[in-house]
């Protein structure tokens, strides 16, 4: 098997990963629930890795680290402290069903910054023309489709400028691309732990630099006779029993990157892209969503021709290959692409994917193409 | 003599007792006596030794939210007065 839909979620991970969650359901309890030994081990993992992720993504005060369920998860926070019915909401043409379903859901007035695919000018642009209307800005950092890196730094400068809230969807960026929560000066910066971050499906970190509203209330082993949530980070955000297992695999998967370092992960994802690239090109009947190299991270989307993407993913699959095929949850994106009508095949990378596994699937497309 | 320096939070508890143990002060997270608590569980650092430069580290570092308390021989607490804080 080769797998190759690591932007949905990474499936080859660390070996501490798993190491460190079996370690953590034999011997840790529940964190803030208690001050026995089997208590003060679980709060004594899930500080650390509070620490660590504040220490990767340049926030000042762990306790602004928040633990949710994935990305979508955060996300929901963020939008749901900062939207109501009738705000105006500008998002780019990449965003993902996490962003705008709560939106719509929210009743918030969409406004959409639409650009071409790869290019981050025209993106910028985009956001300028349409901020004045604004009250809250929500912007993906890389698209999950087509790995399109947007501008979001500068997005975050023009936020600033025109004090207008930020809230960045960093799922596909985080451990690969550079976060830096003080540089975006963001209001939230949410992420998946299950993707780049290398750690299990149902964790997730929402970057905090507001207090933000509860989604979910409960206990939270603090200020117990008060009925409302607490009014101070993380307890706000973190209503009911952690996931200490998998907060223990993403402290592995993140100490995993700081150890490796986020720029020689980026660079591994672009030899491979590359490599694709220059592969799959000039194949006949193959429409590949390439752009210039430093616009694109370790995400590629193709067409075959005419065939149907999901038959083709099939196919695929039956010989081997695991990759993601048709609207990859982000409708807008393949609208500003132009390929909502088809869906596309996706390939997405991983510190673990080698070079030889990628030739092996590029030998098989091509096969398939003959 | 055992100190308690109540916190706001677990986390804030945490960062407390790293920050005074990186500084060479011996500290540990501990489950906050019920009758210390006004509004419900909650959680404090206790130190045996150095309180008052322990309240100016934590003071500096924004990470003093709670009372201090020392516990006296048979078990019960008072608030820490000023002369306290010179130990």
């Amino acid at each position: 098997m080769i797998y190759l839909d690591n932007a949905a979620t990474t499936l080859i991970k660390p070996v501490t990963v798993a190491q460190a969650m079996l370690n953590a359901m034999r011997s840790c309890a529940s964190p803030g629930r208690g001050g026995h030994r089997a208590a003060m081990r679980a709060s004594e993992l899930v500080y650390r890795c509070r620490e660590q992720a504040a220490e990767l993504f340049g926030v000042p005060d762990p306790a602004c680290v928040v633990f949710t369920m994935n990305a979508t998860h955060g996300l929901n926070i963020a939008i749901r402290s900062l939207a109501k019915a009738g705000t105006p909401v500008l998002i780019s043409g990449y965003e993902h069903n996490a962003v705008t379903r709560p939106l719509r859901q929210l009743g918030a007035k969409l406004l959409i910054a639409e650009s071409p695919l790869f290019d981050r000018e025209a993106c910028l642009r985009a956001f300028e023309e349409r901020i004045g209307g604004a009250e809250l800005v929500v912007c993906t950092m890389v698209s999950n489709v087509f790995g399109f890196i947007l501008p979001v730094y500068d997005i975050a400068a023009l936020c600033a400028d025109r004090g207008v809230p930020l809230i960045v969807d960093a799922s596909q960026a985080a451990g690969i691309l550079e976060v830096d929560f003080r540089r975006l000066g963001a209001a939230f910066v949410a992420m998946p732990g299950h993707k780049g971050l290398l750690g299990p499906q149902g964790t997730g970190l929402l970057l905090c630099g507001e207090r933000g509203e509860p989604l979910l209330a409960g206990g939270s082993g603090s200020d117990s006779l008060l009925q409302e949530m607490p009014a101070y980070l993380p307890d706000r955000l973190e209503a009911g029993t952690h996931n200490v297992p998998g907060i223990a695999g993403l402290l592995a998967g993140i100490e995993y990157i700081r150890s490796r370092g986020p720029d020689s992960i980026m660079e591994h994802e672009r030899g491979l892209l590359r490599t694709a690239v220059s592969q799959l090109r000039d194949c006949g009947g193959l429409e590949l969503f390439a752009g210039p190299e430093e616009t694109q991270s370790g995400v590629l989307s193709f067409r075959m021709g005419g065939m149907d993407c999901d038959e083709a993913a099939r196919q695929l699959s039956e010989r081997g290959i695991c990759l993601r095929s048709g609207l990859h949850c982000a409708p807008l994106a393949h609208r500003s692409a132009g390929t909502v009508d088809t869906g596309t095949l996706r390939i997405s990378f991983s510190p673990f994917v080698s070079e030889q596994e990628l030739n092996g699937c590029c030998k098989i497309i091509k096969e398939m193409l003959n | 003599m055992k100190y308690l320096i109540m916190c706001k939070s677990l986390t804030n508890a945490q960062r407390a007792s790293l920050l005074l143990e990186r500084r060479g002060i011996g500290a540990a997270v501990v489950k906050a006596p019920h009758s210390l608590r006004a509004g419900g569980c909650g959680y404090a650092v206790s130190l045996y030794r150095r309180l008052g430069e322990a309240v100016s580290i934590l003071k500096s570092a924004d990470l003093l939210t709670g009372k201090v308390y020392l516990r006296r021989e048979d078990g019960s607490y008072q608030e820490a007065a000023a002369d306290d804080l010179s130990r």
